[in-house]
Formats: structure tokens, sequence, C-alpha cells
């Protein structure tokens, strides 16, 4: 028999999913629009979907807790829900960095993108994983998450080691470095929601 | 749907069907009250010109000459309802206690059912038991026998409204008393009864209204003086036997003592009821229902 | 069952080592270890059947006085068998206060002897002392300003919450060092109900609380520890804090969560 609160549940359970395809689109865009040179039209509007889609979420888990005051794997599910939709909120908001990055710095044609393209690529399966991990609760899959963050902090550091070598104001690792900023963060929060669906299914916090 | 609104001829005759009811019902009260107002009525009529001070305080005539009065039945009754309350209460209410705090004995199935036997039992076979117990044994009416009698009769509705009495105590006062470390005797007899006493004073009041007006046992076992009782293995006077026997000896004076006695017994038995419906009134358990 | 790691090694006020109970040929509890910690309100909640409110009747040798009862196994308080051969049931009953599911003042008491029950019914006469026990309860159960005025009407001239609060301070005029609450509260209004929380945070100071409630929130806002019992079984046992948010059996997660019960 559906209890109460499972319809309101379910609704965060979708609004989540929603926003982890879309997050997921936006990054696309913005990765794209650097890879093949592009605007990245339509990142700023679901970046303020996402937002909006955030709102929505914090709200309705906030109004479950004071309603229901519910326990256990219940309680885990709405405090999680609060980090994880604020990870795939992230995601958009990144992604929206990038496109301003891009607008900024004009054409980059001439600069090397391979390093960045890597690390983005590296990243956006890790947003792909994030988003599944989430949606089946699959705690190996979440497991395998910060393995690869350490991949895209090492690419960061490494390039930007480089780059503090090089001579110059150089419009292309200038934008490269700020866009892998944006990446890594991005691959941070990625690894924050494979933490919280490991805490809603095991209860334990998974140590840094 | 149904709809609430009936048609004017249905809702008049259903007003009819009630009125008629309600009139049948009334009808059927006021025929079972009119015997026993009848009765008070001539009972009052009838004795009303025998009470005097003095009627109250002599012994009867002699048959055809004067009213004299009916002390001698005041004392002997006094005497033998009074004997027979010291041994009907104690034993009454050891009984009651006893079936309502361990009501799964055997003992006490057992003795219930008895005790409920007993009250129902013909007054005239108790009067002959004691006659066979008592009076036989001592060679002469007594009022000693008519208590026993009286005590026989009393015993099992004491007993009786004990029981229901402290039943009806709820379970958790004996359990919040326990628990305080209060041992069981203490509990019944602090908690249970303090808490239950109207109702045993009900019954006590109800055993000597039914002992009162006993006849038949004690024309068998105290017989008739015309003096008040001197000594408790001597016959005794009661206000039932004056009534039985003045009132069917055909003089007319004596006829007027009879109906002066019933009145005094029928005074004192209203007032014993009053009383008791003065303790009902008070409600034995004060716990008030709370919303 | 393993202890809380914050039970290792504390020495337990009541102990339960194969706790059976039941009515005539049927087990209603079957058999409960469990280590009763002192000083802490441990609630002890389960579905209705679960033998949670028979588990705390057996604590007080209670639950014998039901024609009928069976009791079986060990009952520890300070490592003394309340159910040995040699126990007295009465001296029992006086270290262990229990106050019950609907408020039971005597009716025929005023509130001054209501609360000093315990101890006029035990043979105390002194009146100095009498009057102290008074105050000292009706102080400690948060009453004491409600009532001084009218400790001479009659107990059952108060409100439920306030019926339930003397209800307690008479538990604790006779100073137990043990205090069972069987679901204390649900006869009351929430206000009357808050009071009675508040107040049995305060009492842990000074005794050992064990109540049973179906109220989980209630189990949440008030209890140390937490016992689940289901169908005369102790399923698990934790700092309630624990069980709520991560409970480690299946059973306690579907019995809280509601998925069942």
């Amino acid at each position: 028999m559906p209890r109460l609160m499972d319809m309101g549940l379910d609704q965060l359970n979708s609004l989540l999913l929603d926003m982890a395809n879309l997050s997921q689109q936006a990054v696309a865009a913005a990765i794209d629009a650097y890879t093949h040179g592009g605007k990245g039209t339509g990142v700023r509007q679901m970046s303020d979907r996402l937002q909006v889609l955030h709102r929505q979420v914090s709200d309705l888990s906030t109004e479950m807790i004071a309603r229901f005051q519910p326990v256990a794997s219940d309680l885990r599910f709405l405090k999680a829900c609060l980090e994880i939709s604020y990870g795939f909120f992230r995601y958009g908001r990144y992604a929206l960095d990038i496109t301003q990055v891009l607008e900024m710095f004009g054409d980059l044609g001439p600069c090397d993108r391979t390093p960045v393209v890597e690390a983005a690529r590296k990243t956006q399966e890790m947003i792909r994983l994030s988003a599944e991990a989430f949606g089946k609760r699959d705690v190996e899959m979440a497991r395998s998450i910060p393995s690869m963050d350490d991949i895209v902090d090492e690419s960061y550091r490494s390039y930007l080691r480089k780059a503090i070598n090089e001579k110059g104001n150089n419009k292309c690792s200038m934008s490269a470095m700020l866009i892998l900023r944006y990446v890594e963060r991005i691959a941070d929060h990625a690894t924050y929601i494979a933490e919280s669906v490991e805490y809603i299914t095991t209860g334990v916090e998974p140590s840094a | 749907m149904t709809s609430i609104l009936v048609s004017g001829r249905r809702r008049s005759w259903r007003r009819i069907f009630d009125r008629i009811m309600k009139a049948l019902i009334l009808l059927s009260v006021v025929i079972a009250v009119i015997p026993l107002f009848l009765v008070v009525a001539d009972v009052v009529v009838q004795g009303l010109p025998a009470i005097s001070w003095s009627f109250l305080t002599e012994n009867p005539p002699s048959p055809l000459a004067g009213y004299g009065g009916i002390l001698n039945g005041i004392e002997g009754s006094l005497l033998m309802v009074g004997m027979g309350t010291l041994i009907a209460v104690p034993l009454g209410v050891g009984a009651g206690i006893y079936f309502s705090e361990w009501p799964e004995s055997r003992l006490s199935f057992l003795s219930s059912f008895m005790n409920d036997v007993l009250a129902e039992f013909p007054t005239i076979v108790i009067g002959l038991f004691v006659y066979a117990v008592v009076v036989a044994p001592t060679r002469t009416f007594s009022a000693v026998a008519g208590a026993v009698a009286l005590a026989i009769i009393m015993l099992p509705i004491i007993a009786r409204t004990t029981e229901e009495s402290l039943k009806i105590v709820p379970i958790t006062l004996r359990e919040a008393s326990m628990a305080l470390g209060i041992p069981r005797w203490k509990t019944i007899f602090r908690v249970v009864i303090s808490t239950g006493k109207s109702g045993l004073a009900t019954g006590i009041l109800l055993g000597i209204a039914r002992a009162t007006g006993e006849t038949a046992p004690l024309v068998v076992t105290a017989g008739y003086l015309n003096f008040p009782p001197t000594a408790l293995f001597q016959q005794t006077a009661s206000l039932p036997y004056i009534i039985y026997n003045f009132g069917t000896a055909g003089y007319p004076n004596w006829t007027t003592v009879a109906w002066g006695a019933a009145l005094v017994l029928v005074a004192f038995m209203l007032i014993l009821n009053l009383s008791v419906k003065f303790f009902i009134g008070r409600k034995s358990t004060g716990v008030r229902a709370e919303i | 069952m393993s202890l809380p790691t914050s039970l290792v090694g504390v020495q337990p006020k009541f102990e339960t080592k194969g706790l059976r109970a039941g009515f005539g040929s049927t087990w209603v509890l079957k058999g409960i270890d469990l280590k009763i910690p002192p000083n802490r309100v441990t609630a002890v909640m389960g579905p209705s059947g679960c033998g949670k409110t028979t588990f705390v009747r057996c604590l007080n040798r209670l639950h014998e006085l039901t024609p009928g009862a069976v009791v079986e196994g060990q009952a520890l308080l300070d490592g003394e068998d309340i159910y040995d051969r040699n126990a007295d049931p009465v001296a029992v009953r006086r270290r262990i206060g229990m106050v019950f599911q609907k408020p039971n003042p005597f009716p025929t008491m005023s509130i001054y002897h209501n609360v000093v029950a315990g101890l006029t019914l035990n043979g105390e006469r002194d009146r100095k002392k009498l009057d102290h026990a008074a105050e000292h309860s009706l102080r400690g159960a948060y009453l004491w300003d409600e009532v001084k005025d009218k400790l001479s009407d009659s107990g059952a001239s108060l409100s439920g919450g306030q019926q339930q609060r003397l209800c307690i301070a008479r538990a604790l005029a006779v100073e137990p060092e043990v205090i069972l609450m069987d679901e204390p509260c649900s006869a009351l209004d929430p206000t009357a109900t808050a009071k009675i929380e508040e107040l049995i945070t305060q009492l842990k100071r000074d005794y050992t609380i064990i109540i049973v409630t179906h109220n989980l929130q209630q189990a949440s806002r008030v209890a140390d520890y937490t016992a689940f019992f289901y169908l005369g079984k102790l399923v698990e046992f934790d700092e309630t804090a624990t069980l709520f948010e991560n409970p480690k059996e299946e059973l306690t997660e579907r019995y809280i969560t509601g998925k069942f019960g």
C-alpha cells in the first residue's frame, strides 16, 4: 500500500532525473561549443531552468521533512536530495560559465584544445555515471567515480604547471585554464553526487 | 439518492403513530404504578389516625379495649434487624470481596452461584431451617433465631451488591496501587473498598430494608410477645408479626393497630430507599470523563 | 545482539536474560535479552501485539497479577533477579514506579493524599515527612505551582495532563530508582504531551526511565536509546538517533518507514 509521502518522493525523484538530463545537455552543449567553435546557444536557458528546478526540489524536500517527519532511508533520501540537486544545478552554472569564457575570448580556432577536450570527455563520463548511479541507486557505480575525479584533477594541475612556465599573455592557455577549472569543479560535484548516492543506500558517508 | 423531503401524508401518519406509541407506553406506566399508589394511599389513610406519641411508646391493647401502641414491635424489630445486620454485614461484605477480587478461583465461582440461589430462596424455608437449627435445640422461639433468619436473608443481597460495586472499580486503580508497592490486602481495603463504598452502603441498606419487612421467617423463629424484649432467648415481637396477627383477628381496635404498624413500617422502608437514592446520586467513582 | 558502542562497559540498571512471558499456553514475549542503561530514557516500541507492554509489566512484576499469567527467565535490577524465589514482589515494586496509559489518580483522595498514597498506605504517619515528600514530588513533576493552593481538592478535579503529572508525582514520592511509563501521553492533547515529554527529559537525571510508545516521533524526541520489538522478540536496540537514521535491521527499517504495521 503506498504511503502518504510516496507521492512526494516520486515527484522529487522525477525532478532530480529531469535535472540530471538537463544538466548533462547543458555541459555537452558548452563543451561542444568550445570544441567546434560556437556560441553555445540555449545553455543560458538550461542553466536558468536548472536553478528553478533546484529551488523546487529544495522547497519540496523541506516540506516533506516538516510534514511527514521521515526516518531511515526516507530521511537519508531527503537529505541527499538537496546535495544532489545542488550538484546538477552547479553543472548548469559551470556550463554557462564556460560559454561566457567563449564569448569573452572569441575565436579559439588556432588553439590546441585537446587537453581540455580530453578532461571534458572524462568529466562528461563522470556526469553520465553520476546521473545513472542516482537513477538506479547503484552503489558500485557510484564508487567508481571518485577515482576518475583524481584523473581530472591531475590533468588540471599538470596543465596549470605547464602554463605557469609559458611566456606572455596567451589567449589559448588562459581560456583553456579557465575552462579546465570549471571542468574540474564539475568533476568534483559529480563526486559529491556519487557520495550522496552511497549515503542514501548504505547510510554511511564515505570518507573523502 | 433518496430525498430528505418526505410527503406530507407520510409525515403526519408518522407523527400520529409516534403519539399513539407514546400514549400506550404512558398508559402501561400508569397501570403499573397504580397498585403501589393505591397500597400506599390505603396504608396512609387507614394508618394515620392511629399514629400518636403514645402509639409509638405503649404496648398493644387487649382485644376490644383501647388503642395502645406497638412499642414491642418497634423494639423487637430493631433488635432483630440490628443483630441480623451485625451478622450479615461482615460475612456478606467479606464474601463480596472474595467474589470480586478472586473471581478466577473455583470456590469463588461455586459460592457465587450458591449466593444467587440463596437470594431467591423462599424465606419461609429459611425460617424453617433456622427453626430446626436454633429454635429446636434451644427449645424456644427467640430474638437470636429471628436475627439469624434475617441474617441469612440479608447475606446474599449484601454479598452480591458488594461484589458488583467492587467490580465496577477499574482495574487500573488496583494496578496503580500495586505498582506503588502497596500490598494486596491494603489495596483492597484502602483503595478498592474506599472507591466502591457508596455501592457497599447501598447494598447494606437494601438488605436492611428487605429484612425489616420479612414476616414468614419470623413467625417460625421469633414468635410474638406482648412486651418489648428483655432477653435474647425468648419470644420477641416484630412489626410484620403485629400486622399479620392483629390485622386478621377481626377486632376493630386491633385492625387499627395493624394499620398503624403498617404505616410505620412503610415509612421506615421509604426512608431507607430515599437514603439509597441519596447514596447513588453521589457518584461513587469521581473520575470525570475528560475530552 | 551487539551493544551500542556508547553502552559497552556500562553497568546496566536493568538486565533481562531470556525473559519470556505470556498467558496460559500463549507466549507473548519469546525470550528477551536487553540491557537498560541507568539514568537514560529507553523507549520500547513496535507494532500492536509485539509484547512491549507485557515486557514492561514484567519489569515491576505486575504481569503476574493477571489470572493465567506466566513468566520465565530473569530480570536483574542492579544485578539482583527480581524473579528470584526469595524476592519480595512488594519490595520490587517499591523500587520501580509506574505511570499508566490513562491517568488514574485515586478518585476518593485529595491531590495531597494521592501524591503521598504510596507512603501513607505503607504506614508513614509523620506529617512533616509527608508534607516534604508531597512538595518535593509535585515539584519534580512540574505540578507544584499549579496545585499548591488546592492540595485538598479532589484528584479528579484536574485536567488530563495535570492528572498524569499527579500520577508521576505519586510515583516519585516513593523514591523509586526506575520509572516505567506505558504510553503515558496517548490520552493527552499535544500541549500536555509536550509538558510531559519535557518532564521526562529532566527526570532522567535522577531516574532510569523506560517508556513504551508507538509514536515514533515521541521516541525520537525523548529517548536516548530505543528497542524495537516485533512478535515478542527484540529486533534491534541502539541509540535512538542511529536507529532512526540508519537502522541495521531491515525489519526495523520497514516498520519505522511505515512500510508495514
